[in-house]
């Protein structure tokens, strides 16, 4: 299982939810979790159903990705295309997120505070720190076009049980 | 997209449940429901988690706002029944003791 998904988005929140699952099935297909309760008739099963950690942190930080390539590549505007590659394989997958908008300064990310109280609870600039530590291995290079490259790897004790 | 909350109020409380998916595309609308409640000044408002399958970093602002406008004007707040993934978001984001999850 090394072949490729490929799909290509337009670059507006709208259409958001078609890669998020594409993302989330593809993780699926690594960490082999099953569906909540595919017998059960009041779950609709093209939910999103991300318990397994794995899947949690992959569809999280692509999520992230996602809205920073809409929001702030974009600027919120019709017009540009997410192309958006992934490979999932036996023990990990690999997300590469292409687009021709803005350049984003990864650097100019402002750190979480480190004691977190009711002042000091933040209301922005989450985003790239939960894709940051959800995953393995994340880069950025700007382009154009830019290109995120997003790595999850699944714990050795989980790839037997997932291949089982 | 369905709203994906609702909110209840008593005398003495209010209960916002949140539902599916937490996110860009739906926290606006929840924003402006908090600045609703938190314009009533509650004594007591109770966010139900339990329903709540997905967050990203714009549900979890949205959140952090109610908490923040709730107990800035002396009112109580609960945040109960995280799990799965929104739990993983919070406690990633050092959120969970904060809210007491």
């Amino acid at each position: 299982m090394a072949a490729s998904i490929r799909i290509s988005v337009p670059g507006t929140l709208r259409y958001r939810p078609i890669a998020v699952r594409a993302v989330a099935e593809a993780a699926r297909l690594v960490s082999a979790s099953s569906p909540r309760d595919p017998k059960n008739p009041t779950i609709d099963p093209l939910a999103h159903d991300i318990r397994h950690p794995f899947d949690t942190a992959v569809v999280s930080a692509f999520m992230e990705i996602f809205n920073n390539i809409a929001i702030h590549a974009y600027q919120r505007k019709d017009g540009g295309m997410i192309e958006i590659e992934i490979t999932p394989s036996k023990d990990a997958i690999v997300i590469e997120v292409k687009d021709d908008g803005r350049p984003f300064d990864i650097d100019d990310v402002a750190p979480l505070p480190t004691e977190l109280d009711e002042e000091t609870l933040p209301e922005g600039g989450m985003g790239i720190h939960i894709a940051k530590t959800m995953l393995d291995e994340m880069t950025y290079a700007p382009g154009p076009p830019n290109l995120w490259r997003l790595c999850k790897r699944l714990p050795a004790t989980q790839v037997a049980v997932g291949r089982s | 997209m369905p709203v994906p909350f609702d909110v209840q109020r008593t005398a003495d409380e209010t209960m916002l449940t949140i539902r599916g998916s937490l996110d860009i595309n739906s926290a606006p609308a929840l924003a402006e429901e908090i600045d609703k409640v938190v314009a009533t000044r509650p004594p007591a408002v109770v966010v139900d988690l339990s329903e709540l399958d997905l967050i990203d970093s714009s549900g979890v602002a949205a959140l952090v706002k109610l908490y923040k406008g709730v107990r800035s004007s002396g009112g109580a707040i609960t945040i109960a029944g995280a799990r799965d993934q929104p739990l993983a978001i919070f406690k990633l984001l050092r959120m969970d003791k904060v809210f007491n999850l």
